[in-house]
């Protein structure tokens, strides 16, 4: 008899979802699948679910509810991160002033990426986003990937093949993103907010970047960059055009209201004003970042007379093939490299030279030579720089980081080490990400010592650790910055003591005489060398060819000395004429974009 | 939610997914997970669509769930509970399990099963609670269910009467290019038509069973269920009619003030554009128009987060 309730509730079926008004500006939309569901489960009297689980999912939901407009929800959900004061209500901005289309314009090194992360983890906590579309540089990918997963709980992915697109939070190099078949799967989503890092890159209108990007369908959208403004005011209209179209007026409203020339701009406040409406630019107090010190120590070296045998050995043999080859430099690049191994270790030169026994033709007399060399290296028993680091390690009885340019050293090192009880692992970049971790994760644990050979490479962090041994120095200056700043950077909390070991008499001697004395690189500013770097290699080529160049060409070493002690003085003249050039071009514009809102940030670490 | 609410609300997920607890503490759980469970919580749709095509015995995961990490490991470092398989693994476990974690993404379970105890933390806001949450409410959206009636008042030879009502849990969604939300619960009797607010907090005070008891009579439905609904639609649109609208009046500004904007800059451009790139410019155009609604409009969604026929004493 009781059967007959269900009968009762046949109905016919409501439509999926109805829109009224409920407000002279606002729509009401009630979703009706819910009734639809219950009708037919009514009408075939099941299933039904569990009266439990029915009281959890309400639970659950009114944990998860988002109660005001204008709270910063999504730090309850992230317990373990504690993101800076500055970065915090940078979001805020973003979110309650901007309504999420902003350029974020930190200067370096104060967290852009933790802020851009806090605004998309807000709009995903209230569900206002779902699909987020994140470009970066290439070697960022990976980095940002893991930021967000850790950081953020957020399940981003790292694009890689064509279906990656579908997730809902993907990160992709722009480059691969403007390229066909990508370029069209893009164009035909919508992302509920688009975040692009490195934004200055999109800095000029008529690059495929740019109109790849003006192209996709967006609602939020945080470009990233420390430097909005590299050369002209258009930059800035441009990158301010793809975010909001006509915020600073149209092209000639521009011109005519802002722009004297195109370095220099007029009506600084209105600017600023309008400025301070899509961007936001924390800058490092007046200090500068109080960064903690470098404390640079050159340990000069004497190799043992059967080291510096060798390496007198291998640099007549240098020079004889350079002269055989009546001066061709590019053949003789490798041979330099012959020379700098020596000062690093016999097995780094033993492993080059019978690669170069191999390949060169069985019936050259230079095989011979090679041969000569081989016999040479045997007559060394110890290596004068691993002795020096061993007294180095025991003496600082602290964690460090070894960098060597070759595995072979690298190689040699560890076994050294293993032999006198020390706990050493290798990093490298052949190894792939999961090795890395672990080798990061066993530094942090266990080992005393990381023997590298590569500082580059995305997301290695090693403040816990304060001091590095440069075993051998890379040629090019840049990868030596590299190398100090994985340690030396935000977070560090203690001085950073770097080594650098320097036989005397070799090519090494000149070089960390350049770079230390000439360039004084190990106390530049950060970012500074990068500049310098820049325009000293468009006029000049690298620095490390003209390196090269200046071994094999020199007669003898007071010749060589001359030679490096010029390009010392060439690369002085970049540096003075950078650092004068700054104030004269873009002092104006950049004190507009100093003035734009932002904090001051005094960074303690 | 706090630890204690967390572990509160795990335990009865256990519990009513069936699943096996081996070993808990008011910090963790240490579970045989129920087929069921399993299939919300682990991400192995590959195993369980095996499991399915060939009817193969399912074999489940253990897992620990840590619902506070810090007493968890506390006790574990005091050498209290955790013997067993849910020891706490070793910080060289840890290690490789982080390096593990990081190069397979967020994939636990199927790699390791046979190794250990997958651990996971389960805070709030964490990616396997949202898991628990998202089962919860896939297995908890339509109930039928019936009062107990009470032992004392119940004659042999009697029959109680009964209401059915359609109760509703509502999610109400306030959103432009900011959001906010509230739930609203209301039940309409379906032999009367009259309403009544905060519905779910009356529920949780009656005891509910599955099973239609002994000696009951359900009254008739007077009201179907979609008559009862549009009941519910038309006091949600009464109620929310009164509420302050200035958030949609701001935002209605910030979205004509954005437009005028835009086309400020466009309409010169189009004007002065040479035919042949006119249609592109107004296109784009369009896009940003249409970018700018979806951004700020404001709007109130109205949806269901679960719902159900609930057959009460009395006819109301």
């Amino acid at each position: 008899m009781h059967s007959t309730t269900n009968n009762t509730f046949k109905g016919e079926m409501p439509p999926a979802a109805v829109s009224r008004k409920l407000h002279a500006n606002a729509d009401i939309q009630f979703d009706r699948s819910w009734l639809h569901n219950l009708q037919e489960r009514a009408d075939r009297n099941g299933p039904w679910d569990d009266w439990t689980m029915y009281q959890l999912a309400i639970e659950a939901e009114q944990s998860k509810l988002i109660s005001s407009f204008d709270d910063l929800q999504c730090m309850r959900s992230l317990p373990a991160f504690e993101p800076m004061q500055h970065q915090i209500s940078t979001a805020r901005r973003v979110l309650h002033e901007m309504s999420g289309r902003a350029i974020l314009a930190d200067e370096v090194g104060l967290g852009k990426t933790i802020e851009a992360g806090l605004v998309l983890k807000e709009y995903m906590v209230r569900g206002l986003v779902r699909r987020a579309l994140i470009l970066v540089p290439a070697s960022l990918v990976l980095q940002w990937v893991r930021e967000l997963n850790q950081k953020f709980g957020i399940s981003a992915i790292a694009q890689k093949k064509e279906h990656t697109w579908q997730y809902d939070v993907v990160v992709a190099s722009i480059d691969t993103a403007k390229r066909d078949p990508h370029r069209d799967i893009l164009l035909g989503q919508d992302y509920d907010i688009l975040i692009i890092d490195e934004a200055h890159k999109l800095k000029n209108k008529k690059t495929t970047n740019y109109q790849f990007v003006n192209q996709l369908r967006k609602k939020y959208c945080l470009l990233l960059t420390a430097t909005p403004v590299q050369n002209n005011m258009d930059e800035l209209y441009n990158l301010i055009t793809l975010l909001k179209p006509g915020q600073l007026g149209g092209q000639s409203d521009f011109a005519a209201n802002f722009v004297v020339d195109k370095r220099i701009p007029k009506n600084e406040d209105q600017l600023q004003q309008a400025l301070s409406t899509v961007m936001i630019r924390n800058r490092r107090g007046d200090g500068g970042i109080q960064f903690t010190k470098r404390i640079v120590r050159n340990i000069e070296l004497s190799l043992s007379p059967e080291e510096q045998a060798l390496y007198d050995a291998v640099t007549s043999f240098v020079r004889e093939r350079y002269d055989e080859s009546g001066g061709d430099l590019s053949s003789m690049l490798s041979l330099v490299t012959l020379q700098r191994e020596v000062c690093s270790s016999r097995d780094a030169v033993f492993l080059t030279l019978v690669n170069m026994f191999k390949k060169t033709s069985e019936d050259s007399p230079v095989r011979a030579k090679i041969w000569q060399l081989v016999e040479v290296i045997k007559g060394i028993q110890a290596n004068t720089k691993a002795e020096k680091t061993m007294s180095l390690i025991n003496e600082m009885n602290d964690k460090v980081i070894i960098f060597t340019e070759y595995r072979a050293t690298q190689e040699y090192l560890l076994q050294y080490l293993r032999s006198q009880q020390i706990v050493a692992v290798p990093y490298r970049g052949g190894m792939n990400r999961g090795k890395k971790d672990w080798m990061m994760d066993l530094f942090r644990g266990r080992a005393q010592v990381l023997i590298a050979t590569e500082a580059g490479g995305e997301g290695i962090n090693l403040q816990f650790c304060h001091n590095i041994i440069n075993f051998d120095l890379p040629w090019n200056p840049m990868r030596v910055e590299q190398r100090i700043g994985r340690v030396h950077r935000l977070g560090q909390t203690n001085d950073v003591h770097i080594y650098n070991l320097c036989t005397l008499g070799t090519i090494e001697e000149h070089i960390v005489g350049l770079l230390h004395e000439k360039i004084n690189l190990f106390e530049l500013v950060i970012g500074e060398l990068d500049h310098i770097l820049e325009r000293f290699e468009k006029k000049d080529g690298s620095i490390e060819q003209k390196l090269a160049k200046a071994m094999l060409e020199a007669g003898n070493t007071s010749d060589l000395r001359k030679r490096i002690d010029d390009l010392g003085n060439s690369i002085s003249r970049v540096k003075e004429e950078v650092e004068a050039e700054e104030p004269l071009d873009a002092s104006a514009i950049h004190a507009v974009m100093n003035s734009i809102a932002g904090q001051s940030v005094e960074v303690r670490p | 939610m706090n630890e204690k609410q967390v572990h509160k609300f795990v335990q009865r997920y256990l519990e009513t997914t069936d699943c096996r607890i081996i070993e808990k503490s008011p910090a963790h759980f240490h579970v045989k997970l129920s087929p069921r469970a399993d299939r919300d919580l682990t991400n192995r749709p590959f195993y369980w669509s095996f499991v399915d095509r060939t009817g193969a015995d399912p074999e489940t995961m253990s897992m620990l769930l840590v619902t506070d990490k810090q007493k968890y490991e506390t006790s574990i470092n005091n050498g209290g509970s955790g013997n067993g398989a849910a020891a706490a693994p070793s910080s060289q476990d840890e290690a490789a399990n982080a390096a593990l974690g990081r190069s397979l993404g967020y994939v636990h379970g199927t790699l390791h099963t046979s190794m250990r105890v997958p651990r996971e933390e389960l805070h709030y806001g964490s990616r396997k609670l949202e898991q628990l949450f998202e089962s919860a409410k896939g297995g908890g959206s339509y109930v039928c269910l019936f009062q107990e009636p009470d032992k004392r008042g119940i004659h042999p030879h009697q029959s109680t009467a009964y209401t059915a009502w359609l109760g509703v849990n509502l999610k109400i969604e306030f959103a432009c290019d900011q959001k906010r939300e509230e739930i609203y619960s209301i039940g309409v009797s379906l032999a009367t038509g009259q309403h009544i607010e905060q519905f779910h907090d009356r529920l949780l005070e009656l005891r509910l069973t599955p099973r239609l008891p002994p000696n009951v009579h359900i009254a008739k439905n007077a009201v179907s269920l979609h008559k009862a609904a549009a009941m519910i639609e038309q006091t949600m649109e009464r109620r929310l009619k009164s509420y302050d609208f200035n958030w949609a009046v701001s935002a209605a500004v910030r979205l004509q003030d954005e437009l005028n904007t835009i086309e400020h800059y466009y309409d010169p451009l189009i004007q002065s554009a040479e035919e042949e790139h006119r249609a592109a410019i107004q296109e784009q155009y369009e896009r940003r128009r249409n970018e700018i609604r979806w951004q700020y409009e404001p709007r109130v969604a109205v949806s269901a987060i679960n719902c159900g026929i609930f057959h009460l004493q009395g006819i109301r």
